[in-house]
This record gives C-alpha cells, structure tokens and sequence, in this order.
C-alpha cells in the first residue's frame, strides 16, 4: 500500500493540500487524531477519537468549509471488536473527499451527535443507528428512518450477524410522528402520499395547512428500501456489485455503476484504460440530458402543462434508442466493471451520437427558449420552493438543487474523474434560490452536456477499454465521486475478503435534497407541493411485469414472463441496429 | 311544434353529442402534444367502462349519493333553455334568470357532494370551486344582462335577437370577450381548473367518487360544457343570419366545434395557476364585464 504516513518534517511549501489540511488538524487536535492516511493526493482518511468528535466536525464544516456527504457505519467486531462510524466530507475548494472515522467499542455503541453543528448529520445519524445501532447521543429528532416500522426493536442488519435474508415476522406498529407545535396542532392536516398520482414513488408527506398556505412538513420515507448492501456480506462479489449498482436508480443508474466502479479502482489502484473513462464519461453525459429533458417534462406535468411534459419527451426519446443501439438496453446499460467497460464504441456509433445530439440541441433549444418567455410558468416558479444558501450550505445539498441558490459545487469540477479532467466547461450557477432557478441551471446543463459529448468523441482515445483489477488487498477504502444528473452521488467500498467488499455504502444526491423539501415548502401553497418535491428531481423506481388481455377472448389473460420480455426486448433492439 | 323538435334535439345534443365532443377535444389535445390519440369515441368507451365498474361507496350519505343525480338533472334543465339556432325550447318571460341559477346548480351540487365525502382533498378542492365560482358568475350574469338591458327584456328569445338586428354595440363586443374568458374555469379547463387539479389534489370534490356516480359526474361535466359553449355562440356569435332553421342549428353545432377546440388550445398552451392568482386575474376580467354592462346601460 502506497499509504503515506504524512511527517512533519517536509518543509511548508512543498506540502500537498491534503498534507497541509492535516497538518492543520494536527495542530489544532493533536491526540485527538489517532491516524491518518493519504492514498490518493485527493483523499484523507483520519481516525479521530469520539470523544472528540464534535470540535472536529466544527472545525471541519465551519473553518475548512466541508461539505458533508455521508456516515458510513461498518461493523468491525468480527475483526477488531468495534463499530466503526465515519462521516465523509467534501472540501470542493481544494477537491479533497476527507473522512472522519470514530471507533466504537462493541459495548459502549454510542458516539455523540453532529446534527447540531451540521443539520444535514440528522438522518445520517438516525441511519446509523437503525442499521448498524450505534445511538447518536443528543440527538434532535431520533425516530426510525429507514427500517420498516414493524421491523424488531433490537435487530440492526448491517452487523455481521445478521443474515442477509433475515425476516422478521409482520406485526402491527403505528408510524413514528414527530411532536407537533401548538400552531401545528390547530392545522388541517392534509396527507400526502404513501402514493400519490404525482409522486410516483412511494414517500409520504404530512403537510400542516392553514387555508391553502403550508406552515410545516414532516416526512417519512424509505418504504422500498431493499437492503441493497448488506448484500455485500456474503452474496455478491465486485465483479457482481456494478449490476445492481446500476439497479439503484430508475433514471441515472449508470451513474451509480460508474462510480461503484471507481471506487473500487481507487481502493485498488488500479488504471483504468482512457478509452474507459471517456466511454463512461460520454454514456454520463448521455444520461444527464435525457435526464434533464425527463425532468422538464416532469415538472411541466405537476403545473398541469402536458404540452411541454409530451413535447419535451417526444425529444428525449431518440436518446433513449441511441444508447439501446449501443448497449443493447435504453437504460440499464451494463457497461461497467472494476477496470474498465464491457463494451467498444465504433465509429458508427460516434456517428450517431453526434447525429442524435445535433437534433436533440436543435429541438430542446426551441422549447427551452419557448419555456423562458412564459409569462404564467414565472409566475408558477419564481419565489416558489425558495432555500437559501445558508441552509443549501446546511443540508448539504448537491446538483442543480444546490447550484440554484449559489452554492458554486459540481463533482465534475471539483473532483474531475473520467474524462473531466481533460474538458473545458463552466457549472451552471444560478442566484434565484428557487425554482425557477432549478429550471434554468438544468436547461444549461442539457446544452453544456450536448457541448462535453461533441469535446469528448473530439478527442477519444484509442486503446483498451478495460485492464485486469488483479487481487484485491483487503481493508483498503475507496471513495467514488460523481455528479449525476440530480446531484453528486458518492460511493465508498472498503475492501474485504473473498472477492468481495466488506462494506459498501451508497449516497444518491435525493439523500440530502429530500431533507431540504421541508424548508422549502415552509410558506408555499398545497397547490406548490408537486412542483417543489418536483424541482429537487426525486428518483422513481418501475416495475417490470406486464399483464395483456386478449381481447377476441375476453377471458384469456396473457401474462409475459421474463423470458417473453427478453425476446421482446432483443426483437426491439435487432430493429434499432 | 318547433321549439318541441329543438327541445328534443337539445337534449340529444346535450346527452349523446357531449362525449363525443370531449372525444374531439382529445384529439385536439394529442395533436398538439405530437401524439396520435385515442379514437374520438374514446370517452363513450370510458364512461361505459365506468357505469360497470363497482362503486367503493367512497362516503356513505345521502348528499353524496344525490349529488350525481342532481347535477346531471340541473345540466339537463339548462339544456331544455338554451337556444339553439335561434329557437328557445322553453320560452318564457324571465327565462334569462332562470337558467343563471340553473347554471350555477352543478357547481353547487359538486360542492355539497365534495363536503359530504370528507376527504381533505374534497374540501381544499371545494374551497376552489366556491373561490372560482364567487369571482366568475359575476361575470357570466353581467355579460348576459348588458343584451338584456338592450333589447329591454329578460326574455332569452330577445336578448339573442336584438344583436341580429342592430348590430354587434362596443357593449356586445367586451361582454362576448369577458364571456369567453370566463368559459375557461366554467368548463374546468387548465389554467382555471384549481378545483380539479389532478396532479395536487387529486380532482378534489370527484375525489371519493367511482363507477356510476363518477361516471354520471363526468357526463354531466361533458354536457355542461356544451351547453355553456352552445350558450356563446348562440348569444354572441348569431351571425350568419340563414333562412332555414336546420342550416342555422348546423352552423351552430359547427360554431360550438371551433370555440371548443379554441378553449382546448388555449387549456394547452398555459400551466395551472394557483387560486390566488386566478382570482386576481378574474377580478380584472369583472371590471371589464362592468364596463360592458355599464356601456350597454348608457345605450353604446
């Protein structure tokens, strides 16, 4: 291992920035840092002592200005008798991800709550605590968040002994409600969700209403959440993760198998070819467009304006073949592994691309341009949904919801991976805290994205696409970094034995994003609800069954099986070639 | 003898031919969003579909069960009123007032409906019924009595006569105009259709209703919009003045074609507003029925 244990005895000017921030934590805590590792000029891993966890996190958040990205809490007792607790910053000025790691002895699981310092820490602690039971002490609001309600009090999956198909019996439990204020109290209380026409995924929202104003939200969330990591245990290896990496998102899951991926190459050291990089970069900022046109349509939907939601996916789809003709699937494409990408782009391919995206900037610019002179969509979004940047800052918020109230962060900036390093681009930034302002940062963002596809087949390297990962050495960590269409999605995999990771931790952008919905209905009208969920671009999940009824025999009902849908699916994509 | 044939034929219009104009709205629709669309005899389909399906019996009262039947009769009524190529089925004197509260009935009925479902949703969505309706009958009913103050008489057959001979007054263009505008929240077409909204409050009053009842809701909802659209053309749009009674109830039927499509498009081209926005905007459009009213009042 490459780790360099940094010394103090290399002079002050050659000093990298990760060595110079250490340096300074160093100094300020002394022993409270029990260790610290360098791997990668661009990432810090710190073991801090818990007790002094809490002057850490405020030097961290409010003196070197980190952004907090997650807590990761892995069960170590099986190897050293701890828990540990980790909670992951992003210094985007200097691009340094820097990861704080409390140990937590197996009988004593407490650590003392951040959520005061960093607001954004609520859920992550509430988290920690349901998956892993490590109480967050002082903690503001510590209801359940992401077990299921009737799930036993004293079973935290995440610890290593806990089957992974582990199924408590179904008991009858009420929710856990947040205690309401005196003004709360006297509200109509009007529900929304578990499901609801315009969220199409299942989250459910309490709104306290007077009259039509909303004077507060309390959310509960997690309904699906299907335990993905733990699978990491014992069932799938990483050669197997990139699959149902990519299974997480219903839009942009390509973007998860991606950075999966380089997080695994990180903790690997391993190179990636640069054909790669630049076949996952262009297939990213494929996503992003028809991602962002998606949206567009989506939010013109919930203010009742179908036009745009059909025009602006009429658009979108040639996108959609586009990368079928390519992958062989119009969106869980199957491309990534450690080390590389399964599949070559050939110059017809390239062609095409460039061919769909000249059309796509042709059409989209109309309707964008179409949708910045409605006078009535203005007064539908502006100063609608408005979070200001202290509490973007706050909340930690990420993507075009952060970037809309001022907060100048974009993972392709700030932590260049794949092919960013070598683009010229500017994030798109808007000052209007609202809306409207989401709007017009994602409109910019499907042009700049048009503008990265054209740089990048420019100049696409020849060569592999993919390089043998070798052995992997256990217990080495990796923190995958990108920006996904709603925001910066993280993934963080410390290595582990038989071919697999012992711990795999995802972050998708709608994490923090959801938790700024409450601030940003504060004041709003019940008819600005879908619109403001809307805007931060929450992530919808399908299912894939289907059900045809033939219609000469009333009776006969036709159900399509896997393999049905499978040689459906070929057919399609042998037409599309 | 003839106002009899014109009131059967009212009522066929306003019953059998409603569907089918909200079957041809929908076309209307689809081509403008680049689609294809269902066939125009989707909504017979759809409301056939309805009628069989079982009623979950959302709120078990006797207001929530009458509402349907109510606001089905009151459209119905309204449609034995209306004029139709230049015939009133059932003429008498102060016919104009009656079919004003026959007009409102529906909406009210709705309201009442909505209240005994006692879904959250039904009552925010009843609070935006009752909004719309304060600040948009008040235009309908002054557009309507400025040609009653011309022709001097309260009598349908009269106010839509007395254009025809003197010629469209300065009065008659602005109320027509207010009229129009006001068709847009009446027919609960986007950008006034709050009370309705689907996408916030799930259609708010309709909320609890299923299988027949819903389905006699939406026919009446499809009948009330012709009705009101057969009210415009006939009142404002009389022109060209033919002969022969068929040819004048065709040109109607085709008049009440091209302004219907006209509302889908404007419904298309436009997002929701949210109510206060609306309100604002429809107390403008009062102060400009007011003006109508007042021109007419002064003989202009």
């Amino acid at each position: 291992m490459t780790t360099a244990q940094v010394t103090m005895t290399t002079a002050p000017e050659t000093l990298t920035k990760a060595q110079k921030i250490l340096q300074g934590i160093q100094e300020k805590f002394g022993v409270a840092l029990i260790s610290a590792e360098n791997p990668r000029p661009d990432r810090l891993f710190l073991k801090v002592r818990r007790e002094e966890i809490r002057p850490i996190t405020d030097y961290v958040f409010n003196t070197l200005k980190g952004r907090m990205v997650m807590s990761i809490g892995t069960d170590k007792t099986p190897v050293d008798g701890h828990y540990e607790v980790s909670y992951l910053y992003a210094l985007d000025a200097e691009g340094i991800a820097l990861n704080l790691k409390e140990l937590v002895p197996e009988n004593d699981p407490v650590v003392p709550s951040v959520a005061g310092i960093v607001t954004y820490a609520n859920w992550n602690e509430r988290e920690v605590y349901d998956l892993l039971g490590v109480k967050a002490e002082g903690h503001p609001d510590p209801r359940r968040l992401v077990l299921a309600d009737d799930w036993p009090d004293d079973v935290f999956p995440l610890r290593k002994s806990v089957p992974y198909n582990f199924k408590p019996p179904v008991r009858d439990v009420k929710p856990p409600m947040r205690e309401l204020t005196e003004r709360e109290k006297k509200s109509t209380i009007v529900n929304v969700g578990p499901f609801f026409p315009t969220l199409e995924e299942a989250a459910s929202f309490r709104l306290f209403v007077e009259g039509e104003r909303i004077i507060g939200a309390d959310y509960r969330g997690f309904f699906a959440h299907r335990g993905i990591e733990k699978l990491t245990d014992n069932v799938l290896d990483y050669n197997q993760i990139p699959f149902m990496a990519e299974r997480i998102c219903g839009i942009c899951g390509f973007v998860h198998s991606a950075c999966y991926c380089m997080a695994v190459e990180h903790a690997a050291e391993a190179e990636v070819p640069p054909r790669a990089q630049y076949i996952r970069a262009v297939m990213m900022e494929l996503e992003r467009i028809h991602s962002h046109l998606l949206w567009l349509g989506l939010a013109a939907h919930y203010l009742g304006f179908d036009t745009v939601l059909m025009q602006s996916w009429r658009i979108r789809e040639p996108i959609m073949w586009l990368v079928e003709a390519i992958t062989g699937n119009r969106k869980t494409y199957g491309l990534n592994l450690p080390g590389g990408v399964r599949r070559d782009f050939t110059n017809e391919h390239c062609d095409k691309i460039l061919e769909v995206i000249a059309k796509i900037e042709k059409e989209a610019g109309e309707l964008v341009a179409a949708a910045a002179e409605d006078h009535t969509l203005k007064m539908r979004l502006v100063d609608v949904g408005r979070l200001t940047p202290e509490d973007a800052r706050l909340l930690c918020c990420v993507g075009p919801t952060a970037r809309a109230s001022g907060v100048n962060i974009d993972a392709r900036k700030d932590f260049p991976y794949c092919a960013f390093p070598d683009l010229k681009f500017k994030p798109a930034v808007q000052h209007t805290n609202d809306i409207w302002g989401r709007l017009l940062v994602r409109a910019e963002e499907t042009f700049t994205s048009i503008d990265l596809v054209r740089q990048m087949l420019a100049r696409l390297p020849e060569g592999e696409i993919m390089a043998p990962v070798g052995n992997i050495p256990p217990w080495r960590e990796g923190v995958g970094v990108a920006e996904a269409p709603r925001g910066e999605c993280v993934h963080y995999v410390e290595t582990g034995h038989d071919n697999r990771p012992y711990r795999w931790r995802v972050r998708a952008a709608t994490y923090p994003q959801l938790q700024a919905v409450p601030y940003m209905l504060e004041g709003m009208h019940v008819a600005d609800f879908p619109i403001i969920v809307g805007s931060i671009d929450p992530c919808f999940s399908c299912t894939e069954r289907l059900i045809t009824v033939d219609r000469g025999n009333a009776n006969k009902l036709r159900i399509y099986e896997k393999k049905d849908l499978l040689a459906m699916s070929r057919r399609r994509t042998q037409e599309l070639r | 003898m003839r106002s009899v044939l014109v009131g059967i034929f009212n009522l066929l219009f306003a019953l059998a031919a409603a569907p089918l104009l909200d079957g041809i709205l929908r076309q209307v629709k689809a081509r403008l969003h680049s689609r294809r669309g269902p066939s125009i005899f989707q909504t017979y389909l759809d409301l056939g579909k309805l009628m069989v399906k079982d009623d979950q019996a959302g709120a078990n009262n006797t207001i929530f069960s009458l509402t349907p039947i109510v606001c089905f009769a009151s459209v119905l009524l309204a449609a034995l009123f209306i004029p139709m190529g230049g015939v009133v089925p059932l003429g008498f004197a102060g016919d104009t007032l009656v079919l004003m509260y026959i007009l409102t009935m529906g909406p009210l009925c709705v309201c009442l409906g909505g209240m005994a479902s006692g879904s959250p949703y039904a009552y925010v969505g009843v609070s935006r019924e009752i909004m719309t309706l304060m600040v948009v009958e008040p235009v309908m009913v002054m557009s309507l009595i400025a040609s009653a103050v011309k022709a001097h008489s309260l009598m349908l057959v009269d106010c839509i006569r007395q254009p025809l001979g003197a010629g469209p007054s300065l009065s008659f263009i602005i109320c027509g105009v207010a009229f129009f505008l006001a068709l847009q929240p009446e027919v609960a077409k986007v950008p006034f259709d709050q009370a309705e909204a689907e996408q916030e409050i799930m259609e708010g009053p309709l909320v609890e209703y299923s299988g027949r009842k819903l389905a006699m809701l939406k026919w009446s909802f499809y009948s009330k919009q012709i009705v009101l659209i057969t009210l415009f053309t006939e009142w404002f749009l009389p022109w060209p003045a033919l002969e022969s009674l068929p040819l004048r109830m065709a040109c109607t039927v085709l008049k009440v074609l091209v302004v219907a499509a006209l509302v889908e498009v404007i419904a298309q081209v436009f997002p929701r507003l949210k109510i206060n926005q609306s309100m604002r905007y429809f107390v403008s459009v009062n102060a400009f029925a007011l003006s109508g009213l007042m021109l007419a009042v002064i003989g202009l």
